[in-house]
């Protein structure tokens, strides 16, 4: 015991033990997708999206928070609902369900790297740290593992629920996780070539050092997304909750904190997969041009540069409140005072945020000068440094990672849903069979070359 | 008569379905951003706080015309009450006290729970007494009784409420065409 726990520095300890709180990123990311589901349906059908709910604040009232405190309020009411199973289920099956998708997100992105490889001095001691929690040589191949073991959730909620519209919904889960990952498995083949690797980070670093994986892959990026949809079981893909047939598909008999177990478990699911697509076709937590060690040495530039483009998206935000604002005082709602009292507090919010990341911005990039030590010929930055890297990586990742799952949301609501043997005539004769020549094309490219 | 449609036939870039995919992402890409970028142009209203705009035209809830005098223009000849599809208008008549005139309402309610706003008793209306033009679409009582609106209640409203160019519309106590109005009546102006 006292020599594991002396094996490590206190401080790799800690930042490792820290670690641990990316495997709360995908659930996290629920907290930003409904809001962005919502109000994305609602502004693509020309609505105006969730906006009603909000919570007093002295002087500034009513505060919407944009409609995010409305999507909050339908969780706290899913949380606070009855558990009600149906007569007749199979108890154990039916509580056990909807927890497997949710715990499976918990574990997934153990593999995932949320930042290059860190190497930084401490003391006298050099100190290295890699981006994922769970530093193996099988990577994605565990992730995949993990991440198809959901299906069982579906399975068991369709058994136990001793409804037919279950049944079916939990069959076409089961057959459609299947074939499509199938299809995942195989699409990937061509990248994984290409780095020879099934860890995650050499995948990056080798997309890091040549081109991105969507320009060296296209084709399997668009057989990969549309597998990754499918396999989520999101629209366009949808048919195992098809309304029209299945009511509401495998969780038909679910309510309350069951049902929304399932919810998160799925948009957890279009997390995970959204930085799955990013760090395998998206180089991601590379930025093109600009390497690991470029920003090493350049730590205060970078940290302002990231500072600046917060306070440019900040402006950008105010801009448009103050547009709107405007607007409002000429028009003749009702609660148009109100409104702006509620803008107000953003306006002071943003603004003052402005100001200080300006003045961070400007302080990293005069002040901040590392100071660095050569180790085997490379320079060894600080924990500093290393920490700054860390950062300005995991926010390029999960940029990138928003990206698509904005991207996931953009095409359940432009698409409508597939029929059934569509579905899988899609599956095993069209990507599968693309995705298969891919790699025949891919491999044979890469044994012309050589490595 | 059956008419024939007739589809054009896609073509084969429309077959692979996935450059139509992308013409469809751009649509909806466009609206999402107008949502985003220009959220005072969107159709829709938040309700209770902005109404929307009603026509005129529209068939919401029902007004008596008024007299210049003030008196309702109803002549209690039953022609609504007898059009009326949901037998929602109940009348009582009585004798008038302008001699030209053979009879004036009493009572005149119209059950609002079981009218159908079928606009059939403005048509059939031959002196113009009745009209559904108030744009009053949302209102709201605690129990069944309130719904049955009572005359006084039909001949509330404001001239100030109704299009200025329309001239029998602004024939009512302080209505600006009242003078013009008296005039055609061959009344004196007050």
């Amino acid at each position: 015991m006292i020599e594991i726990i002396q094996s490590k520095h206190w401080i790799e300890w800690l930042i490792n033990i820290a670690k641990f709180a990316f495997a709360f990123v995908p659930v996290l990311f629920i907290l930003l997708l409904i809001p962005l589901e919502r109000r994305g349906a609602g502004f693509i059908q020309d609505r105006q999206g969730p906006n009603r709910s909000y919570f007093r604040l002295p002087y500034f009232g009513k505060i919407r928070l944009f409609g995010w405190v409305h999507n909050a309020s339908d969780g706290l009411k899913l949380f606070f609902k009855e558990n009600y199973a149906p007569h007749g289920v199979n108890k154990l099956l039916f509580l056990l369900a909807p927890a497997i998708p949710f715990a499976v997100v918990l574990i997934a992105p153990a593999v995932i790297p949320w930042f290059a490889p860190m190497v930084f001095t401490f003391g006298e001691e050099v100190i290295r740290i890699s981006g994922q929690n769970v530093n193996t040589d099988v990577g994605l191949l565990l992730l995949f593992a993990i991440s198809a073991l959901s299906a069982y959730g579906a399975v068991l909620a369709g058994w136990a629920s001793k409804s037919k519209y279950s049944l079916l919904g939990g069959l076409r889960t089961t057959a459609m996780i299947i074939s499509y990952e199938v299809c995942l498995g195989i699409s990937i083949m061509g990248i994984l070539l290409l780095a020879g690797s099934f860890r995650l980070d050499q995948i990056i670093a080798w997309q890091d050092a040549h081109v991105w994986g969507v320009v060296a892959q296209p084709v399997a990026f668009f057989c990969f997304l549309i597998a990754m949809i499918a396999e989520t079981g999101r629209a366009p893909f949808d048919v195992a909750e098809g309304e029209p047939e299945l009511v509401a598909g495998f969780h038909t008999e679910y309510g309350a904190m069951q049902f929304g177990l399932f919810y998160m478990g799925e948009y957890s699911h279009i997390g995970i997969n959204s930085i799955l697509v990013s760090i395998l076709f998206f180089g991601g937590y590379s930025i093109p041009f600009v390497s690991t060690s470029t920003i090493q040495s350049n730590v205060g530039i970078s940290l302002g540069v990231l500072a600046f483009v917060f306070v440019f998206a900040i402006l950008a935000f105010l801009h448009l409140l103050y547009r709107y604002s405007r607007y409002l005082k000429k028009s003749s709602y009702a609660n148009k005072s109100a409104i702006l009292r509620e803008y107000s507090l953003y306006k002071i919010v943003g603004w003052a945020a402005a100001a200080l990341l300006l003045a961070a911005g400007v302080i990293s990039i005069m002040y901040f000068k590392p100071a660095y030590t050569l180790i085997d010929g490379q320079a060894v930055y600080g924990i500093g440094v290393a920490l700054g890297t860390a950062f300005i990586q995991i926010l390029v990742l999960l940029a990138k990672a928003v990206f698509f799952c904005w991207v996931w949301i953009w095409i359940r609501w432009t698409l409508p849903r597939f029929r059934y043997d569509h579905v899988m005539n899609l599956g095993w004769k069209v990507i599968l069979n693309v995705a298969i020549v891919n790699l025949v094309i891919t491999a044979f490219i890469v044994k012309l070359i050589g490595d | 008569m059956v008419r024939q449609v007739k589809q054009k036939p896609m073509n084969w870039i429309e077959k692979l379905y996935i450059f139509e995919a992308f013409r469809g992402l751009y649509v909806t890409l466009k609206h999402a951003l107008r949502g985003v970028f220009r959220y005072e142009t969107l159709p829709t209203v938040p309700y209770p706080e902005q109404k929307p705009e009603i026509n005129h035209a529209y068939r919401a809830k029902h007004r008596l015309m008024l007299r210049p005098d003030g008196s309702p223009r109803c002549v209690a000849c039953q022609m609504c009450a007898t059009a009326c599809p949901a037998k929602c208008i109940y009348i009582e008549a009585s004798t008038s006290a302008d001699g030209r005139i053979e009879k004036s309402i009493q009572r005149f309610d119209i059950d609002h729970l079981v009218c159908v706003f079928c606009g059939l008793c403005v048509e059939a209306c031959p002196v113009d007494a009745i009209r559904m033009d108030t744009r009053e679409t949302s209102y709201v009582h605690r129990d069944r009784q309130s719904f049955i609106t009572s005359m006084e209640e039909l001949m509330d409203w404001d001239p100030k409420d109704y299009p200025e160019d329309d001239f029998q519309s602004q024939v009512a106590p302080g209505g600006k065409r009242n003078k013009e109005a008296l005039d055609s009546w061959g009344l004196k102006v007050n």
